[in-house]
């Protein structure tokens, strides 16, 4: 079994040391970034900027490109999809029967995949490869506190997320050996029909869902031996603060987001309706 | 009755990978048949990784299994059979039971080897047999028995299908003394009745001592030392030299030895010394 979750890439990039609230909101600011971009030239800016993240952050293009490959499908359907139903103006570039290709649809067809491209590795790059899943967790639960005020119950939604994310690896090492252990017992997985393949992953969920009721239960009175009694009162370890870094990444942000505003009130190349 | 034999096993985790381990190298081992068999060795030796090589759960990386002389991965496909021949009972095996009764479960194993109903019955009861299970157990929930009894259910489900090759992975872990020694004479009596061979990997040299013929002492994934029990334990140096210990009580006799008390060189329980010093002395042996 391989799964890769929290793909984090330990490094020593700036883009690592960025406080992680900071990220968090340059994540969504560059996701809105992606949206806003209209023309030639915006698109053209988004992929320079997607380029420069990846490499301020020092993650090897190949690992992050490796990431793309989940919503290549995507990709492609969705600009086939544009090609083939863009109607512009003027007369189509190829025509065949029913089929019509307008130059708008390539043009459309290239900023869909450009802006899903931006928007997949930026976030992924501010959220997942160079922050930890605790410090994420971390950066939202204080991004959400003020919530605490209509009760909002910050501090216990971010505990769980933390220990939700610590125990995936610990049920899939889990799943595995009950794979193994029910294998020996003669159990096949790979073979037979649909409804027989299904009725033989019986003897594995049953086993899994016991020992994670089994964990939670333990888990909790670990808890409460330490003296665990919700966010309340509770100080940290790490106290996160705002450095110099931080505004500077904002600040570039802000002059990102600008740029592609003005770009688009200019008005240069291609316009997307 | 079946021979398995380890030919030029080795085994890599995650190839090509900066997590790439070594888990087994180059090992060569023969399992004796009507033996029973114990594997020793620390933590991350192998033996988890071994055991587990012998029904064919993992395939090896380089080198052959082979079960009566026919590599058990020439058809991949028919991989399943071996596991039939070849049970194995991997560590805290009571993780695995999931169906509504004990009479059930134990079943699962010898019902996915297409037997019929009364044979299954059969099969069940003497594998509870063997464990020292009650019959008025068979119609419970196996998660409202004790430890000791899950552990035991789950030795009997794979006892069941009644393997010519009987391999347990740590079968007393955690368990208490007398839960130890009882779990222990079944798998004796298993091996005794069926003609069955046994291997057993276990942590504890005083159980391996009591209850197998044959050592194999593994080590950083290499084979260390195989053969029969007193060869093993008369190398005690060795086995220190890797950090494995003789049995406590071969220690005390080899002791003794220094201030002139001769019990002999083959005493590996409290029973035998026992019996040595009584004789020693002059009186009944018990």
């Amino acid at each position: 079994m391989n799964i890769a979750l929290g793909q984090y890439y330990p490094s020593k990039s700036v883009m690592h040391r960025l406080d992680p609230r900071m990220k968090f909101i340059l994540a969504i600011v560059y996701i809105v970034a992606g949206f806003v971009c209209k023309n030639v030239l915006s698109f053209a800016l988004l992929l320079v900027s997607t380029l420069l993240l990846i490499i301020i952050s020092r993650i090897p293009i190949k690992t992050v490109l490796g990431s793309i490959k989940a919503i290549l499908f995507i990709m492609i359907f969705t600009a086939i999809i544009n090609i083939f139903l863009s109607t512009g103006e003027g007369d189509p570039l190829f025509e065949w029967r029913f089929i019509k290709i307008y130059e708008s649809g390539l043009y459309n067809a290239g900023f869909i995949v450009i802006r899903i491209f931006a928007m997949i590795i930026g976030a992924s790059i501010f959220l997942t490869y160079t922050t930890t899943p605790i410090q994420l967790t971390d950066a939202i639960e204080r991004l959400f506190s003020p919530l605490k005020v209509l009760r909002v119950p910050v501090h216990e939604f971010a505990m769980m997320m933390t220990i939700a994310l610590r125990f995936i690896p610990t049920i899939v090492e889990e799943t595995e050996k009950i794979m193994a252990a029910q294998k020996a017992r003669g159990a096949n997985f790979s073979e037979g029909s649909v409804f027989k393949r299904i009725k033989a992953l019986i003897p594995i969920i049953i086993p899994l869902f016991v020992s994670a009721f089994r964990r939670a239960g333990d888990l909790a009175t670990a808890m409460t031996c330490r003296c665990y009694r919700g966010g309340k009162g509770r100080t940290r370890m790490t106290v996160l603060k705002l450095k110099v870094r931080d505004f500077a990444a904002l600040a570039l942000m802000v002059a990102f987001v600008a740029g592609i505003v003005v770009i688009n009130i200019v008005n240069i190349g291609y316009t997307m309706n | 009755m079946s021979v398995l034999k380890i030919e030029n096993v080795s085994y890599v985790y995650g190839p090509k990978t900066p997590f790439e381990v070594t888990a087994l190298k180059d090992v060569n081992i023969q399992i004796n048949e009507n033996r029973i068999t114990g594997i020793i060795g620390h933590t991350g030796s192998g033996k988890s990784t071994l055991v587990q090589m012998f029904n064919g759960l993992i395939r090896p990386t380089s080198g052959r299994i082979l079960l009566d002389g026919e590599d058990i991965w020439e058809k991949p496909k028919e991989i399943g059979k071996v596991r039939f021949r070849v049970g194995l009972v991997m560590q805290y095996p009571e993780y695995q039971l999931f169906e509504e009764t004990v009479r059930k479960d134990i079943a699962y194993g010898p019902s996915n080897m297409g037997l019929d109903e009364a044979q299954i019955q059969e099969r069940v009861l003497r594998a509870i047999e063997f464990v020292g299970l009650e019959k008025s157990m068979l119609d419970k929930s196996p998660f409202d028995l004790s430890g000791g009894q899950k552990r035991r259910a789950a030795i009997a489900g794979v006892m069941a299908m009644e393997p010519e090759i009987l391999v347990l992975d740590e079968p007393a872990a955690g368990l208490d003394p007398a839960g130890r020694s009882s779990i222990f004479k079944g798998i004796v009596r298993y091996a005794k009745e069926r003609g069955a061979s046994v291997i057993i990997v276990s942590h504890s040299m005083e159980d391996m001592a009591r209850y197998c013929d044959d050592l194999i002492v593994m080590n950083n994934g290499e084979l260390f030392m195989a053969g029969d029990k007193n060869e093993i334990f008369s190398k005690g140096e060795e086995l220190k030299s890797i950090g494995l210990d003789v049995p406590q009580i071969t220690e005390f006799v080899l002791e003794l030895e220094k201030y002139g008390i001769y019990l002999g060189r083959d005493i590996y329980t409290v029973e035998a010394a026992y019996n040595a010093l009584l004789k020693l002395f002059g009186g009944d042996i018990v």
